[in-house]
Protein backbone atom coordinates (compact mmCIF):
# COMPACT_ATOMS: atom_id res chain seq x y z
CA UNK A 1 0.00 0.00 0.00
CA UNK A 2 1.26 3.26 -0.84
CA UNK A 3 2.44 5.58 1.94
CA UNK A 4 -0.07 8.97 1.58
CA UNK A 5 1.53 12.33 2.62
CA UNK A 6 -0.68 15.57 3.07
CA UNK A 7 1.39 18.89 1.88
CA UNK A 8 0.54 22.08 3.84
CA UNK A 9 1.86 25.42 3.09
CA UNK A 10 0.40 29.12 2.66
CA UNK A 11 1.92 29.87 -0.66
CA UNK A 12 1.19 27.55 -3.37
CA UNK A 13 4.81 27.80 -5.16
CA UNK A 14 6.17 26.05 -2.65
CA UNK A 15 3.12 23.32 -2.49
CA UNK A 16 4.21 22.87 -5.84
CA UNK A 17 7.57 22.54 -5.39
CA UNK A 18 7.62 20.45 -2.65
CA UNK A 19 5.24 17.81 -4.67
CA UNK A 20 7.41 17.93 -7.47
CA UNK A 21 10.07 16.61 -4.95
CA UNK A 22 7.85 13.56 -3.40
CA UNK A 23 5.51 12.81 -6.49
CA UNK A 24 8.12 10.61 -8.38
CA UNK A 25 9.06 8.49 -5.57
CA UNK A 26 7.98 4.59 -5.95
CA UNK A 27 5.22 3.75 -3.14
CA UNK A 28 4.64 7.44 -2.10
CA UNK A 29 1.18 9.65 -3.03
CA UNK A 30 0.18 12.68 -2.50
CA UNK A 31 -3.47 13.07 -1.30
CA UNK A 32 -4.15 16.17 -0.49
CA UNK A 33 -2.64 19.74 0.38
CA UNK A 34 -3.63 22.82 2.66
CA UNK A 35 -3.15 26.40 3.02
CA UNK A 36 -2.90 26.54 6.32
CA UNK A 37 -2.78 24.79 9.52
CA UNK A 38 -6.46 24.31 10.44
CA UNK A 39 -7.22 23.12 6.93
CA UNK A 40 -4.48 20.86 7.27
CA UNK A 41 -5.94 19.28 10.85
CA UNK A 42 -9.72 19.12 8.77
CA UNK A 43 -8.17 17.28 5.45
CA UNK A 44 -6.48 14.79 7.77
CA UNK A 45 -9.13 14.20 9.49
CA UNK A 46 -10.52 13.02 6.17
CA UNK A 47 -8.01 11.96 4.45
CA UNK A 48 -6.28 9.91 7.39
CA UNK A 49 -2.61 10.10 5.53
CA UNK A 50 0.35 8.52 7.19
CA UNK A 51 2.83 11.97 6.72
CA UNK A 52 1.85 15.25 7.00
CA UNK A 53 4.51 18.20 5.74
CA UNK A 54 3.69 21.29 7.56
CA UNK A 55 4.87 24.42 6.80
CA UNK A 56 5.19 26.62 10.60
CA UNK A 57 4.34 29.81 9.59
CA UNK A 58 0.91 29.53 8.35
CA UNK A 59 -2.34 31.64 8.77
CA UNK A 60 -5.33 30.81 10.90
CA UNK A 61 -3.72 28.18 12.63
CA UNK A 62 0.38 27.95 12.80
CA UNK A 63 1.94 25.18 11.64
CA UNK A 64 3.24 24.06 15.18
CA UNK A 65 -0.54 24.32 16.70
CA UNK A 66 -1.43 22.38 13.54
CA UNK A 67 0.99 19.37 14.69
CA UNK A 68 -0.33 19.51 18.68
CA UNK A 69 -4.18 19.26 17.16
CA UNK A 70 -2.73 16.23 14.86
CA UNK A 71 -0.81 14.65 17.07
CA UNK A 72 -3.51 14.34 19.33
CA UNK A 73 -6.07 13.39 16.58
CA UNK A 74 -4.43 10.95 14.48
CA UNK A 75 -1.29 9.54 16.65
CA UNK A 76 -0.75 7.18 14.04
CA UNK A 77 0.14 10.04 11.41
CA UNK A 78 4.00 11.46 11.59
CA UNK A 79 4.37 15.10 11.21
CA UNK A 80 7.70 16.64 9.53
CA UNK A 81 7.70 20.54 10.40
CA UNK A 82 9.28 22.91 7.55
CA UNK A 83 10.63 25.99 8.78
CA UNK A 84 12.91 29.01 7.40
CA UNK A 85 14.48 29.25 10.74
CA UNK A 86 16.01 26.20 13.18
CA UNK A 87 16.21 28.53 16.30
CA UNK A 88 16.24 26.54 19.80
CA UNK A 89 12.25 27.68 20.43
CA UNK A 90 11.08 26.51 17.03
CA UNK A 91 12.23 23.21 17.60
CA UNK A 92 11.95 22.32 21.04
CA UNK A 93 8.22 23.19 20.50
CA UNK A 94 7.97 21.45 17.06
CA UNK A 95 9.36 18.59 19.02
CA UNK A 96 7.15 18.47 21.67
CA UNK A 97 4.03 19.17 20.09
CA UNK A 98 4.42 15.93 18.12
CA UNK A 99 6.76 16.69 15.34
CA UNK A 100 9.19 13.77 14.47
CA UNK A 101 10.67 15.43 11.53
CA UNK A 102 12.38 18.69 10.89
CA UNK A 103 13.49 20.30 7.76
CA UNK A 104 14.60 23.66 7.02
CA UNK A 105 12.86 25.45 4.04
CA UNK A 106 16.30 26.02 2.36
CA UNK A 107 17.38 22.24 2.74
CA UNK A 108 14.08 20.96 1.75
CA UNK A 109 14.75 19.77 -2.02
CA UNK A 110 18.23 17.58 -0.17
CA UNK A 111 16.56 16.37 2.84
CA UNK A 112 12.97 16.27 2.12
CA UNK A 113 12.50 12.82 0.34
CA UNK A 114 15.38 11.88 3.18
CA UNK A 115 13.25 13.11 5.94
CA UNK A 116 9.91 11.25 4.82
CA UNK A 117 12.16 8.02 3.82
CA UNK A 118 13.40 8.20 7.74
CA UNK A 119 9.67 8.58 9.27
CA UNK A 120 8.50 5.68 6.74
CA UNK A 121 10.88 3.69 8.74
CA UNK A 122 9.53 4.50 12.03
CA UNK A 123 12.90 7.01 12.80
CA UNK A 124 13.19 10.86 13.18
CA UNK A 125 14.50 12.87 10.69
CA UNK A 126 17.12 15.58 12.26
CA UNK A 127 19.15 17.94 10.89
CA UNK A 128 22.83 17.95 12.56
CA UNK A 129 22.35 21.31 13.91
CA UNK A 130 18.78 20.77 15.29
CA UNK A 131 20.46 16.69 16.46
CA UNK A 132 23.18 18.51 18.17
CA UNK A 133 20.39 21.61 20.31
CA UNK A 134 18.18 18.27 21.25
CA UNK A 135 20.97 16.92 23.03
CA UNK A 136 21.99 19.86 24.68
CA UNK A 137 18.40 20.82 25.50
CA UNK A 138 18.44 17.20 27.03
CA UNK A 139 21.61 17.65 29.15
CA UNK A 140 20.58 20.98 30.24
CA UNK A 141 16.89 19.85 31.44
CA UNK A 142 19.01 17.37 33.55
CA UNK A 143 21.14 20.30 34.76
CA UNK A 144 18.49 22.56 35.94
CA UNK A 145 16.18 19.03 36.95
CA UNK A 146 18.55 18.54 39.48
CA UNK A 147 19.17 22.30 40.83
CA UNK A 148 15.54 23.13 40.75
CA UNK A 149 16.39 25.95 38.07
CA UNK A 150 13.90 25.82 35.55
CA UNK A 151 12.16 29.14 35.01
CA UNK A 152 8.06 29.18 35.08
CA UNK A 153 6.90 30.37 32.08
CA UNK A 154 2.74 30.85 31.41
CA UNK A 155 1.00 27.97 30.52
CA UNK A 156 -1.21 28.91 27.92
CA UNK A 157 -3.77 26.01 26.83
CA UNK A 158 -3.99 24.47 23.45
CA UNK A 159 -7.40 26.62 22.82
CA UNK A 160 -5.55 29.95 24.51
CA UNK A 161 -2.78 29.29 22.03
CA UNK A 162 -5.01 29.54 18.63
CA UNK A 163 -7.02 32.36 19.91
CA UNK A 164 -3.65 34.07 20.57
CA UNK A 165 -2.94 33.59 16.83
CA UNK A 166 -5.90 34.89 15.59
CA UNK A 167 -5.55 37.86 17.48
CA UNK A 168 -2.46 38.66 16.55
CA UNK A 169 -3.35 38.54 13.04
CA UNK A 170 -6.24 41.23 13.78
CA UNK A 171 -9.08 39.53 14.06
CA UNK A 172 -11.65 40.62 16.45
CA UNK A 173 -13.01 38.49 18.84
CA UNK A 174 -16.34 38.23 16.66
CA UNK A 175 -14.04 36.48 14.16
CA UNK A 176 -12.40 34.44 16.47
CA UNK A 177 -15.69 32.98 17.40
CA UNK A 178 -16.58 32.57 14.37
CA UNK A 179 -13.43 30.46 12.87
CA UNK A 180 -13.55 28.42 16.37
CA UNK A 181 -17.06 27.49 16.24
CA UNK A 182 -17.47 29.59 20.14
CA UNK A 183 -19.82 31.82 21.37
CA UNK A 184 -18.41 35.62 21.34
CA UNK A 185 -18.74 35.73 25.19
CA UNK A 186 -16.37 32.52 24.94
CA UNK A 187 -14.09 33.70 22.36
CA UNK A 188 -13.98 37.00 25.02
CA UNK A 189 -13.28 35.24 27.91
CA UNK A 190 -10.71 33.31 26.13
CA UNK A 191 -9.14 36.63 25.26
CA UNK A 192 -9.27 38.20 28.39
CA UNK A 193 -7.93 35.02 30.25
CA UNK A 194 -4.90 35.18 27.93
CA UNK A 195 -4.34 39.08 28.90
CA UNK A 196 -4.25 38.29 32.57
CA UNK A 197 -2.35 35.00 32.45
CA UNK A 198 0.37 36.78 30.56
CA UNK A 199 0.15 40.30 32.54
CA UNK A 200 -0.92 42.41 28.78
CA UNK A 201 -2.84 45.49 29.03
CA UNK A 202 -3.13 46.14 25.49
CA UNK A 203 -3.10 43.91 22.25
CA UNK A 204 -0.07 45.40 21.70
CA UNK A 205 1.60 43.39 24.18
CA UNK A 206 -0.39 40.39 22.52
CA UNK A 207 1.21 40.86 18.85
CA UNK A 208 4.67 41.57 20.02
CA UNK A 209 4.53 37.99 22.61
CA UNK A 210 3.07 36.52 19.13
CA UNK A 211 6.25 37.61 16.93
CA UNK A 212 8.36 36.88 19.47
CA UNK A 213 7.54 33.18 20.13
CA UNK A 214 6.73 32.42 16.34
CA UNK A 215 3.26 31.93 16.60
CA UNK A 216 2.74 34.70 13.51
CA UNK A 217 5.49 35.41 11.56
CA UNK A 218 6.13 39.26 9.70
CA UNK A 219 7.28 39.89 6.84
CA UNK A 220 10.25 42.59 6.98
CA UNK A 221 9.48 45.53 5.29
CA UNK A 222 12.19 45.53 1.97
CA UNK A 223 14.10 48.28 3.60
CA UNK A 224 15.21 46.30 6.23
CA UNK A 225 16.19 43.13 4.63
CA UNK A 226 19.15 42.39 2.18
CA UNK A 227 17.52 44.63 -0.85
CA UNK A 228 19.84 47.73 -1.06
CA UNK A 229 18.35 51.41 -2.59
CA UNK A 230 19.03 52.62 -6.44
CA UNK A 231 22.57 52.26 -7.24
CA UNK A 232 24.87 54.06 -9.23
CA UNK B 1 9.46 28.98 -30.96
CA UNK B 2 10.57 27.87 -28.17
CA UNK B 3 10.93 30.61 -25.20
CA UNK B 4 13.85 29.69 -23.41
CA UNK B 5 13.90 30.80 -19.47
CA UNK B 6 16.01 31.02 -16.62
CA UNK B 7 14.84 30.39 -13.28
CA UNK B 8 16.47 32.69 -10.35
CA UNK B 9 15.62 31.92 -6.90
CA UNK B 10 17.83 31.07 -4.09
CA UNK B 11 15.25 28.05 -2.72
CA UNK B 12 15.63 25.14 -4.38
CA UNK B 13 11.85 24.57 -3.44
CA UNK B 14 10.56 27.48 -5.03
CA UNK B 15 12.60 26.66 -8.44
CA UNK B 16 11.07 23.48 -8.43
CA UNK B 17 7.62 25.04 -7.96
CA UNK B 18 8.58 27.27 -10.81
CA UNK B 19 9.41 24.63 -12.93
CA UNK B 20 6.63 22.93 -12.31
CA UNK B 21 4.22 25.94 -13.51
CA UNK B 22 6.33 26.66 -16.37
CA UNK B 23 6.46 22.87 -17.53
CA UNK B 24 3.00 23.04 -18.28
CA UNK B 25 3.85 24.89 -21.74
CA UNK B 26 5.41 23.04 -24.61
CA UNK B 27 6.57 25.96 -25.72
CA UNK B 28 8.48 27.42 -22.92
CA UNK B 29 11.69 25.69 -22.23
CA UNK B 30 13.52 26.32 -18.92
CA UNK B 31 16.96 25.94 -19.68
CA UNK B 32 18.33 26.55 -16.25
CA UNK B 33 18.56 27.85 -13.14
CA UNK B 34 20.64 30.28 -10.48
CA UNK B 35 20.29 30.53 -6.59
CA UNK B 36 21.81 34.16 -6.65
CA UNK B 37 22.28 37.30 -8.88
CA UNK B 38 25.41 36.85 -9.26
CA UNK B 39 24.98 33.73 -11.27
CA UNK B 40 21.86 34.80 -12.67
CA UNK B 41 24.27 37.42 -14.42
CA UNK B 42 26.67 34.92 -15.52
CA UNK B 43 23.83 32.36 -17.02
CA UNK B 44 22.33 34.78 -18.52
CA UNK B 45 25.40 36.50 -20.38
CA UNK B 46 26.23 32.42 -21.50
CA UNK B 47 23.18 31.28 -22.45
CA UNK B 48 21.55 34.53 -23.44
CA UNK B 49 17.28 33.72 -22.20
CA UNK B 50 14.53 35.59 -23.56
CA UNK B 51 13.20 35.36 -20.50
CA UNK B 52 15.03 35.64 -16.85
CA UNK B 53 12.22 34.77 -13.95
CA UNK B 54 14.03 36.76 -11.03
CA UNK B 55 13.56 36.91 -7.63
CA UNK B 56 14.30 40.35 -5.76
CA UNK B 57 16.31 38.80 -2.03
CA UNK B 58 18.87 36.88 -2.54
CA UNK B 59 22.57 35.83 -1.51
CA UNK B 60 25.60 37.40 -3.19
CA UNK B 61 23.82 39.71 -5.75
CA UNK B 62 19.93 41.02 -5.43
CA UNK B 63 18.20 40.65 -8.47
CA UNK B 64 17.97 44.36 -8.64
CA UNK B 65 21.11 44.39 -9.35
CA UNK B 66 21.32 41.54 -11.54
CA UNK B 67 18.21 43.12 -13.28
CA UNK B 68 20.33 45.82 -13.94
CA UNK B 69 23.29 43.84 -15.31
CA UNK B 70 21.33 41.38 -17.44
CA UNK B 71 19.65 43.97 -18.93
CA UNK B 72 23.10 45.84 -20.11
CA UNK B 73 25.04 42.71 -21.15
CA UNK B 74 21.80 41.53 -23.05
CA UNK B 75 19.20 43.63 -23.69
CA UNK B 76 17.42 41.23 -25.69
CA UNK B 77 16.84 38.94 -22.18
CA UNK B 78 13.19 40.45 -20.15
CA UNK B 79 13.58 40.31 -16.79
CA UNK B 80 10.28 39.12 -14.74
CA UNK B 81 10.57 39.22 -10.92
CA UNK B 82 8.65 36.89 -9.15
CA UNK B 83 8.84 38.01 -5.54
CA UNK B 84 7.76 37.95 -1.86
CA UNK B 85 7.70 41.50 -1.44
CA UNK B 86 3.68 42.77 -1.92
CA UNK B 87 5.08 46.41 -2.45
CA UNK B 88 4.39 49.18 -4.80
CA UNK B 89 7.76 51.02 -3.71
CA UNK B 90 9.76 47.38 -4.76
CA UNK B 91 7.65 47.22 -8.10
CA UNK B 92 8.69 50.61 -8.95
CA UNK B 93 12.10 49.53 -8.41
CA UNK B 94 12.23 46.62 -10.20
CA UNK B 95 10.48 48.33 -13.30
CA UNK B 96 13.13 51.13 -13.06
CA UNK B 97 16.10 48.49 -13.04
CA UNK B 98 14.76 47.64 -16.26
CA UNK B 99 12.20 44.72 -15.48
CA UNK B 100 9.33 44.15 -17.82
CA UNK B 101 7.14 41.97 -15.23
CA UNK B 102 6.30 41.53 -11.50
CA UNK B 103 4.66 39.44 -9.75
CA UNK B 104 3.43 38.29 -5.87
CA UNK B 105 5.34 34.91 -5.35
CA UNK B 106 1.44 34.54 -2.94
CA UNK B 107 -0.05 34.67 -6.25
CA UNK B 108 2.64 33.41 -8.53
CA UNK B 109 0.53 29.84 -9.57
CA UNK B 110 -2.58 32.79 -10.37
CA UNK B 111 0.16 35.44 -12.26
CA UNK B 112 2.75 33.33 -13.18
CA UNK B 113 1.87 32.49 -16.90
CA UNK B 114 -0.20 35.26 -17.75
CA UNK B 115 2.73 37.11 -16.89
CA UNK B 116 5.47 34.98 -19.16
CA UNK B 117 3.03 34.87 -21.75
CA UNK B 118 2.95 38.96 -21.64
CA UNK B 119 6.78 39.45 -20.97
CA UNK B 120 7.26 36.93 -24.23
CA UNK B 121 5.95 39.09 -26.17
CA UNK B 122 7.72 41.99 -24.69
CA UNK B 123 4.35 43.47 -22.89
CA UNK B 124 4.45 44.69 -19.35
CA UNK B 125 2.85 43.12 -16.66
CA UNK B 126 2.41 43.63 -12.96
CA UNK B 127 0.56 42.00 -10.11
CA UNK B 128 0.09 43.08 -6.44
CA UNK B 129 -2.24 41.31 -4.33
CA UNK B 130 -6.08 42.47 -4.69
CA UNK B 131 -4.19 44.21 -8.16
CA UNK B 132 -2.77 43.56 -11.69
CA UNK B 133 -2.43 45.21 -14.83
CA UNK B 134 -1.33 43.57 -18.06
CA UNK B 135 -0.90 46.15 -21.31
CA UNK B 136 -2.71 44.33 -23.70
CA UNK B 137 -1.29 46.14 -26.79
Amino acid sequence: MKLRILIADDHELVRRGLCALLKDHEGWEICGEASDGREAVEKAAQLKPDVVILDVGMPNLNGLAATRQLSRQDPRCKIIVLTITDTDQVVQEALDAGARGFVLKSDAARDLVSAVEALQRNRMFLTPRVNDMVLAGFLDRGHHASTGETPELPKLTPREGEVIQLLAEGKSSKEVACLLNLSTKTAETHRSNIMRKLGFHSIRDLVVYAVKNNIIQVQMPASARDVPGPTA
Amino acid sequence: MTIRILVVDDHPVVRHGLRTLLGGRPEWEVIDEAEDGLEAVDKAGLLRPDIVVLDVSMPKMNGLEACRLIRKTVPTCEILFVTQHDSPQMMREALSAGARGYVVKSNAARDLLAAVEAVSQHRPFTALNGHSSADSR
